[in-house]
């Protein structure tokens, strides 16, 4: 079972970037002053946009996308649903942030906060969604832990465009280390799988098979990586990569993940 | 499935348009489906269909060329096909069919059906035009008119027709030949002719027990048949005679689905079955287990029998010849003799090699020494035509006043020729091999073959040696094909005519295995513009006259329900015990049967009267009088080539559908892993098949269920798909077949080549 | 407990691979070209050691836990209460396709027409009509049969698992299966 479905690659990367955008803002210290406060209000309506967007993406997954609101009826037992209500909350309480920030009303650094907790919370939810028991390799946390991980790589590196040169000392150590666990797990999660059933096994040879994971290892891990290490900062091009690298590891994670049902009349 | 689709269409339905528009739907998507571009693929959106109840039935039959001849019921509703089912009333189908015939829907519905009479500007062109069905006739009537003038004869008219409809009133193709005058016949069977003879020098005519009475079989080996993929019905039987107790042995040069049913299987040596069956006779009869009673009181020329055994036959050497060692030879022979009843089937590809009648007579031997011939649950089964005393009224025509055509001796114009036919006249049709189609047209001359009509058959994807056959065409000066679909024989035909399906037409049908009878109704209206064979003969007869009269005596007034009402007699209704023909439109109905065994009167038909282990017949056919060994064909060619029937398809018929190719999108050679190791061919890889006759490239699927010695392809044709076995075959005859059939069989599994990496 | 589960019995000794069923299915709901409901799978080498010569037929397996009727954010599946039967009802469906990412049985499919996913329905009305599912009806050596209820069904012999269909005991699939024998060979 293929699913190329693009939409669900845009949807999840960028749902993922606009919540690594709120999480790092709320972590970073910002200038005092006028210049730290546009800054953060340009990361924030950022962020709402790409929230947007995201959300936009996923109607395009839908064979009926009229009947999106519906999907919200089956909160009792779909994480589908929850997911749904979940960015809801985080949307809304970005927004809640937003005029709060732009009033310069007090509690606004609180309700950054929240928003970034929220937006947490759904990455968990969305973890869930993916962690059906038709994907031996999933039906565990992988699919959170991958989604967390693109939340911190992705929101430390757009978060750069955001803090002055000079400041970028916490996004720098928080991508660095993002970026070795992520390198870490991306390495010996295909061996972990190789060493479970058939579809889990399929699973890893598809991925230490693949050209594209290996691409992905290198660009968005070990080049980076050596950048990093190198010139302690974030250059410009260096979130635009990660963004490739993201998008492409959830093309494979969308793609190249086996479905029990592929197997069908084969070992388990 | 969802009300708000079941809303939309009862109100579609409601409407008296509805079946226009769903034709019309069908002509869209196909006109769509045959543009280049998967954009323009089309949605046919037919989802939502459910089960409603309230249908109008209809009672068909599969008319096939297969042993089960499945008895249909047709749900209809607005004048369109919702479903169909097997009927229940025949305990045979009992309410199932097969993959083929589930797909009968889809068949009749089909976006690719030939709709409208076509010619084609160019054979192979593809270059296609509408023409009316007059203007076709025209053009048909006023060559064969050109042929009587210049030959003074219609033996320049060929008709090639065999087993693409089995229904009764098809026949009234070669009575629309007879109509015409004297024309030229490619008679025979390809299917099973050797087998015939041999059953008639044994026993005096071919009838099998009622499979039904398998479940009484003690013992029972199916002997190179594949019920599990060619009588799916009749497997319930053989695994009731299993859960009974009975042991099933499966001899196949492949292990085939059925093989991987029985007790026990036994790949022997392709073509070795005769000196299999010896072998176990001659241990029989060593250990005096054969019945003596049987032997002496009902046969002739045990003895004799017996002498040439112990003067040839060894179990060693049938094991050597063989491959199967001889404890096992000794052990089944012992097991089989001692069992009652015991029952061997034969399958039809065992007869189709050099040999194949002198095998058929060594089982059959091995059958009746054991006292097994004519008893319930036992027998030796091959088939019957037992069922099919029909009028064959649209089959019997008379040629038209002062006709010309062969002079000189005819046989039997093909199996089911019941010879009611005048044979005293002056002239006659003339006869060619069927088998041999394309060495038949480039050798017959004075007249040569001018005109071929093709009609229930697809000689380009069934007829052996196709690199032959291309050119044998291209002698003839007009092609006519009647079909459905535009397959690889169409494709090099002048006209083609649309004919109907079997939900479209009237007829009758029986089958040469079981003994069920099924009425055929028009349940749904022709679509496009198909017509019955018999309403195109009766067009053809209609122009002939209009152009010269008297020149056609078929009649053109009757409909093919009349055609079909008037192929009954009181023989029939007796022998089912039904009054009229409506009385199956209750279902179908089986015969009266004295017995479900075969012969079980012991009155062999035989010049004897008994059973004959020696004939005198035989011999006198150019044959051994007794079933001796006889050599299988030498190789020209390293490995043995096989290309026996698919699942998914009647020979030519079924695979094309769009339904059944999501079930087997493509063809394969099948190769043994230890062959394809020695060849370097890996699984899937492309390889390369080269013969004698041709050559192919073609995916290869390892598996052991061939032998390291043999590659196997399923015949049939795919659409849209170049493939085609007789690439790689050539026309040699088996050994039997003419008697009865009027020309040999072919030795389609006597054929080899070899193989290569592409 | 006294609800009962229908289910599909699947005897792979008797079963031929003839595909009756799966083309049952499709002449009874006509679906989509490439959508079936029921395909018959054959099982692998290292199951049955000849290739494409032992099958497991699969439809839906109307389980206990249907995994299809959680994760559907739009409650377009419901369990009919009588017989446990699972049905999509396709006017609700969305087409987000998350009960065919989600079903390890692979069970619905999407319909490349309407947006929508579809799957066996084990033919419900048929079964309110008193008649059998068209699968079961169409298969010619009774090897795919109905049972009316899982709970009194004779479990000798059988197996909820056979080799070749995935364990997910949580969903508790509403099939028994019959495993396939091999015959006693003699080969060349």
């Amino acid at each position: 079972m293929v699913f190329t479905d693009f939409s669900l690659v845009v949807f999840s990367t960028l749902a993922q970037l606009a919540v690594g955008l709120t999480v790092m803002a709320a972590l970073q210290p910002r200038a005092a002053g006028e210049s730290g406060e546009v800054k953060l209000k340009v990361e924030w309506v950022t962020a709402g946009l790409i929230l947007a967007a995201a959300l936009m993406a996923s109607m395009f997954h839908l064979g009926h996308p009229s009947g999106s609101p519906r999907a919200l009826v089956h909160l009792s037992t779909s994480w589908l649903s929850r997911e749904i209500l979940a960015f809801g909350c985080f949307g809304g309480v970005l927004v809640l942030a937003f005029l709060t920030l732009w009033k310069n009303s007090g509690g606004s650094s609180l309700l950054i906060r929240l928003t970034a907790a929220v937006g947490l919370a759904a990455l968990l939810v969305s973890g869930m969604v993916y962690a059906p028991p038709s994907f031996p390799a999933l039906n565990n946390g992988v699919p959170v832990l991958f989604f967390l991980l693109t939340a911190f790589i992705l929101g430390s590196a757009f978060g750069a465009y955001f803090v002055g040169a000079e400041r970028q000392g916490l996004l720098v150590k928080v991508l660095a280390t993002s970026l070795v666990v992520g390198l870490v797990v991306n390495l010996i999660l295909p061996s972990i799988w190789l060493s479970g059933g058939t579809v889990a096994r399929m699973t890893g040879a598809n991925f230490y098979g693949s050209w594209l994971y290996w691409l992905r290892i290198a660009g968005e891990f070990v080049v980076p990586l050596a950048v990093l290490g190198a010139w302690k900062k974030i250059p410009a091009w260096l979130p635009i990569l990660l963004l490739l690298g993201e998008a492409a590891g959830r093309i494979m994670f969308l793609n190249s993940v086996v479905h029990t049902a592929t197997n069908l009349g084969g070992l388990y | 499935m969802a009300p708000i689709d079941r809303k939309f269409i009862e109100r579609a339905l409601a409407s008296p348009v509805t079946r226009r528009k769903f034709l019309q739907g069908l002509l869209v998507s196909g006109a769509l489906a045959s543009m280049p571009g998967g954009l323009l693929k089309a949605v046919t959106s037919e989802a939502g269909i459910t089960y409603e109840g309230k249908y109008q039935v209809f009672r068909n039959a599969c008319p096939r060329n297969c042993y089960d001849t499945c008895s249909i019921k047709t749900y209809v509703k607005d004048g369109v096909v919702q479903f169909i089912e097997g009927a229940p009333e025949s305990t045979f189908t009992a309410g199932a069919l097969c993959v083929k015939g589930f797909s009968y829907w889809r068949r009749a519905y089909s976006p690719d059906r030939i709709k409208y009479p076509m010619v084609q500007q160019g054979r192979g062109s593809g270059n296609w035009k509408r023409v009316s069905w007059d203007e076709a006739m025209t053009r048909i009537a006023k060559k064969i008119l050109e042929i009587k003038k210049k030959d003074d004869s219609l033996l320049g008219l060929g008709l090639t027709k065999y087993s693409g409809n089995f229904g009764i009133t098809n026949y009234g193709v070669e009575g629309m030949m007879s109509s015409l005058g004297y024309t030229t016949r490619f008679v025979g069977t390809p299917c099973w002719p050797a087998g015939i003879d041999a059953q008639n020098y044994d026993l005096g005519n071919m009838w099998c027990n009622d499979p039904e009475d398998f479940v009484h079989a003690r013992y029972a080996i199916l002997w190179g048949a594949n019920p599990a993929w060619c009588s799916v019905h009749t497997m319930k039987f053989i695994y009731e005679a299993q859960e009974r107790g009975a042991k099933l042995v499966v001899v196949d040069p492949v292990f085939s689905q059925t093989a991987a049913k029985a007790d026990e299987y036994w790949r022997p040596n392709t073509g070795q079955d005769g000196a299999l069956a010896l072998g176990m006779c001659r241990h029989i009869l060593d250990k005096g287990m054969y019945d003596k009673e049987f032997v002496t009181q009902h046969a002739v020329g045990f003895e004799e029998f017996a002498e040439y055994l112990r003067r040839e036959v060894t179990v060693e050497w049938a094991a050597q010849k063989s491959g199967i060692p001889a404890q096992d030879i000794a052990k089944v022979a012992e097991e089989f003799a001692t069992a009652k009843p015991a029952t061997i089937w034969i399958g039809y590809g065992l007869q189709r090699h050099v040999n194949g009648g002198a095998m058929v007579r060594a089982i059959d031997a091995l059958v009746a020494m054991t006292g097994n011939v004519g008893k319930v649950g036992g027998g030796a089964r091959y088939g019957h035509l037992y069922t099919w005393g029909f009028n064959y009224h649209a089959l019997i025509q008379k040629q038209p006043e002062g006709s010309k055509g062969y002079v000189g001796a005819t046989g039997p114009m093909g199996e089911f020729d019941t010879g009611q036919g005048a044979k005293a006249a002056k002239y006659s049709d003339r006869a060619v091999n069927i088998n041999q189609t394309a060495r038949m047209i480039l050798e017959t001359n004075d007249p040569p073959v001018r005109m071929l009509w093709v009609s229930c058959k697809n000689p380009f994807s069934q007829d052996f040696d196709l690199t032959m056959l291309k050119k044998a065409f291209k002698k003839l000066e007009m092609v006519v094909v009647v079909d459905q679909f535009y397959n690889q024989t169409v494709e090099q035909a002048d006209i083609v005519l649309p004919v109907t399906t079997l939900l479209e037409e009237w007829t009758q049908n029986v089958s040469y295995w079981h003994y069920w009878m099924s009425l055929n109704e028009q349940a749904i209206k022709p679509m496009f513009e198909s017509k019955s064979n018999i309403e195109i003969a009766a067009l053809l007869s209609a122009k002939m006259n209009q152009l010269s009269p008297g020149s056609c005596t078929f009649s053109p007034k009757l409909n093919s329900k009349k055609w079909m009402e008037m192929e009954f007699n009181k023989g029939i209704y007796d022998l089912f015990g039904i009054k009229s023909w409506q009385d199956l439109r209750k279902g179908p109905v089986k015969a009266k049967l004295a017995s479900s065994a075969a012969w079980h009167d012991y009155k062999f038909k035989t010049p004897s009267g008994k059973y004959e282990f020696k004939s005198d017949l035989c011999k006198e056919h150019g044959h051994q009088a007794l079933p001796e060994y006889l050599a299988n064909r030498k190789p020209y060619a390293p490995y043995r080539l096989l290309t026996p029937h698919s699942k998914f398809n009647i020979h030519s018929q079924f695979q094309n559908l769009d339904w059944m190719a999501e079930f087997n999108p493509e063809p394969f050679v099948y190769i043994n892993p230890k062959l394809a190791a020695k060849k370097g061919i890996a699984d899937g890889s492309l390889v390369k098949l080269s013969s004698k006759v041709g050559e192919m490239q073609i995916k290869a699927k390892l598996t052991d269920n061939v032998a390291p010695d043999t590659l196997l392809m399923y015949e049939g044709w795919f659409n849209k798909n170049p493939y085609n076995v007789q690439n790689m075959v050539d026309d040699t005859s088996a050994d039997m077949g003419k008697w009865k059939t009027g020309a040999p069989g072919v030795a389609i599994h006597d054929q080899f080549c070899d193989v290569n990496p592409a | 407990m006294s609800k009962k589960q229908a289910g599909f019995y699947i005897d792979a000794q008797r079963c031929i691979g003839c595909y009756s069923c799966a083309m049952a299915c499709k002449n009874q709901y006509h679906q989509e070209p490439g959508v079936h409901w029921r395909y018959v799978y054959p099982l692998k080498e290292e199951i049955y050691p000849h290739r494409e010569r032992a099958w497991m037929s699969l439809a839906c397996n109307h389980c206990e836990h249907p995994t299809c009727l959680e994760v559907c954010p739009v409650e377009a599946y419901y369990k009919r209460e009588k017989d446990g039967v699972v049905v999509h009802e396709q006017e609700k469906c969305i087409g987000c396709q998350n009960c065919i990412r989600s079903c390890p049985y692979g069970a619905p499919r999407f319909n490349p027409a309407r947006h929508q996913a579809e799957k066996c329905s084990m033919c419900y009305q048929r079964l309110d009509a008193g008649l059998k599912p068209a699968c079961v009806q169409g298969c010619p050596t009774y090897a795919l049969q109905f049972i009316e209820d899982m709970a009194s069904f004779d479990q000798s012999g059988k197996v909820q698992y056979l080799a070749g269909f995935p364990r997910f005991p949580e969903l508790n699939p509403s099939v028994r299966f019959r495993p396939p024998r091999e015959p006693r060979e003699v080969r060349r």
